[in-house]
């Protein structure tokens, strides 16, 4: 176990030296991967240890960010506090509305609750763009970052720092969080709500305060997402931002602690770097999502942690003679499967479909190559390629069941 | 010694035109350990049930300590010091033996909503957990998931939790379900050990568990208390050996 703190420093190192070792694009991309760690973590307090899936998240993600635009506002301009405290008011915002929604929601568990939680958000959605003061109508609100305590918060490292400083309070507070008898209580309610009524312990209340407290991280992930951006958007109530906060979560992985953070981290830089590639990075977003449910259902940390934490059995351990090929298998398949979106996308797309009515079949190029739609090569190497992979990871899963299989 | 701490006075209960308790008297001694037994289908289950606070009696009034508890919440009976086991087994399957205890023992402690201090470092919990476990002959489990432990040892997990807030009166439902005669032996052992100072009302099917455990035994036939009496009487009790002992007794 001595090598916990270790890691965690090391990470904490490598999170301050970003700035020197990234462009500024990727600085931004970096922020915004923080911001989305945060937001995942808050959620899954929810809904990974206390067992309580919210669909409705962005309702106070987005309250918190609305929240902090306006304390940016105050005073004209001249900000309700200083700019490296901001975030508070958009936590305190979260806070309080999640104790609201978690009092209605809390009183009914499983599917009733995320509908609850769904309905609150939708209303909040609904409701915002005919509360223009409050909410800016279409065009948002915009706000300025002041310059507070020597510095400017003009430029992009500063804000990288801030919001690092924020994300990583926030996490340590989850962490010890979890260590609290509240924080265990939390695990009572995901496991066994009547067990805990029966204990003398008040479930409403409890589940109420979890919601409440998941809120408020989600506000202070809102409030960032303000002060990075400058301004606030109709969009962030949408429910979209409560999908992706969802999906982040179980890719990474609900129960574990920082599953839910590098989910976050890894989705929201593969969204920065696929978003300026192709068009289709949502497809991609939506088969990552639907392999890593399929075959790693503890999310990709989770399954890591299971595999490394030596509670398997004996034998079940890492073979690289079967992981290798197995990853080059996975490798070839994704090429494959990559090459036949992108030609479909591009033969699908409306300028290709007018110039195909014509008559005319013109080449593609994509990838540096040129490929002839009406030629059966350009389908079929990809596809084979898709079918050799898959066949190989098949073929090095069969050969390790009959291996397990002897030696058992 | 006489004077009761849990009365039910005329209780009934109905879910909808079902007529499962039909008045029920009954007055369980401080101190006593306390069975109920009757034929299945009798509402044993559902008389433990309207005493822990899972339903509300139709109508007839349930005192604990002198004072009404019929209606109120779980939460509210249990902090009032009555705690219960279940039939079925009801515990926290997907967190570990010692977490499991833990949980039970922290209401004690008025620990609820506490964010601000470390459950590891609350060495009087901690210690009361470990005692606990070593007294269910847990301790080479303690670090096991719940949902992974063997059938009984999760009845042994069940009734932990039910002491774990120190009650007044525990009501254990069937605690020796499923259990093996060695098990049944020792968990007889831990029982009469645990009701040494508190009262005990338990319904269980094994009856020579009962009549060994029990101070008085009350039998209950289509939610009718037909009788009342220490295991002697109810031994001799011409209407119970009719209704339900029959053979079972004679033999």
């Amino acid at each position: 176990m001595k090598l916990r703190p270790f890691l965690i420093l090391l990470a904490v190192m490598v999170l301050l030296a970003i700035p020197w070792l990234v462009s500024s694009s990727m600085l931004n991309a970096a922020i915004q991967m923080l911001i989305a760690a945060l937001f995942a973590m808050a959620f899954s307090l929810l809904c990974g240890q206390a067992g309580m899936l919210s669909f409705g998240h962005a309702a106070y993600f987005g309250l918190g960010a609305f929240a902090t635009v306006h304390a940016m506002n105050a005073f004209n301009g001249e900000g309700l506090l200083p700019t490296p405290l901001l975030p508070l008011a958009g936590a305190a915002v979260g806070l309080v509305s999640g104790v609201v929604a978690g009092y209605f929601s809390t009183k009914r568990t499983g599917v009733y609750f995320a509908m609850i939680t769904l309905a609150l958000a939708e209303l909040l959605h609904a409701l915002a763009p005919h509360l223009k003061g409050t909410f800016g109508g279409e065009a948002g609100i915009s706000s300025f970052r002041m310059p507070a305590w020597g510095f400017g918060f003009g430029t992009a490292i500063e804000v990288y720092y801030l919001t690092l400083f924020w994300v990583l309070l926030a996490i340590g507070l989850l962490y010890l969080l979890m260590l609290t008898p509240l924080g265990r209580l939390a695990l009572g309610l995901r496991e066994n709500q009547r067990r805990l009524r029966f204990l003398g312990y008040n479930v409403h209340a409890l589940g109420t305060l979890i919601f409440a407290i998941s809120a408020m991280f989600s506000g202070l992930a809102g409030a960032l997402q303000s002060l990075n951006i400058e301004a606030a958007n109709y969009a962030e109530l949408e429910t979209h931002v409560s999908t992706v906060v969802l999906l982040n979560s179980f890719i990474g992985g609900v129960r574990v602690f920082l599953g839910p953070a590098i989910g976050a981290a890894l989705m929201t830089f593969f969204g920065h770097v696929t978003s300026d590639v192709t068009r289709v990075w949502l497809l991609y977003q939506g088969i990552i999502f639907v392999l890593v449910m399929m075959f790693l259902p503890r999310g990709i940390v989770g399954e890591l942690v299971e595999r490394f934490s030596g509670k398997r059995p004996a034998g079940e351990g890492i073979r690289l003679s079967e992981m290798l090929p197995r990853l080059a298998g996975i490798a070839v398949a994704a090429l494959g499967g990559v090459v036949l979106i992108e030609l479909l996308q591009r033969v699908m797309s409306r300028d290709y479909r007018a110039l195909a009515a014509g008559g005319q079949w013109p080449e593609i190029t994509m990838m540096g190559l040129s490929w002839q739609p009406g030629s059966p090569l350009t389908w079929l190497v990809p596809l084979s390629a898709l079918a050799l992979g898959l066949a190989l990871v098949l073929g090095v899963n069969r050969r390790a069941a009959a291996r397990r299989e002897a030696t058992a | 010694m006489s004077d009761p701490i849990l009365r039910l006075e005329g209780v009934h209960k109905s879910f909808g035109p079902a007529h499962i308790i039909r008045g029920v008297d009954l007055e369980v001694r401080r101190g006593e350990r306390h069975a109920v037994i009757g034929p299945n289908g009798a509402g044993k289950s559902t008389l433990f049930h309207l005493c822990s606070g899972e339903f509300a009696p139709s109508s007839g009034r349930i005192l604990l300590d002198g004072q009404e508890i019929g209606g109120m919440k779980p939460a509210e009976v249990n902090c009032r010091g009555l705690a219960r086991s279940f039939q079925i087994t009801n515990i926290f399957p997907g967190i570990s033996v010692f977490e499991n205890l833990r949980l039970a023992v922290m209401r004690k402690h008025g620990l609820q909503f506490t964010f601000w201090r470390r459950v590891s470092r609350l060495d009087n919990v901690t210690q009361e957990v470990e005692g606990l476990i070593e007294r269910l002959r847990l301790g080479h489990r303690a670090h096991t998931l719940a949902s992974q432990l063997s059938y009984s040892e999760q009845r042994s997990l069940e009734i932990g939790m039910t002491l774990a807030s120190d009650p007044k009166v525990i009501l254990l439902d069937e605690p020796m379900a499923g259990m093996s005669q060695e098990e049944t032996e020792y968990t007889v052992g831990l029982i009469r050990e645990i009701a040494e100072d508190r009262t005990l009302l338990i319904v269980e099917h094994d009856m020579s568990v009962v009549f060994s455990l029990a101070d008085r035994i009350s039998v209950l036939v289509y939610g009718e208390m037909i009788a009342t009496g220490t295991p002697k009487e109810i031994r001799e009790n011409p209407q119970v050996k009719e209704a339900y002992l029959g053979e079972e007794v004679a033999a």
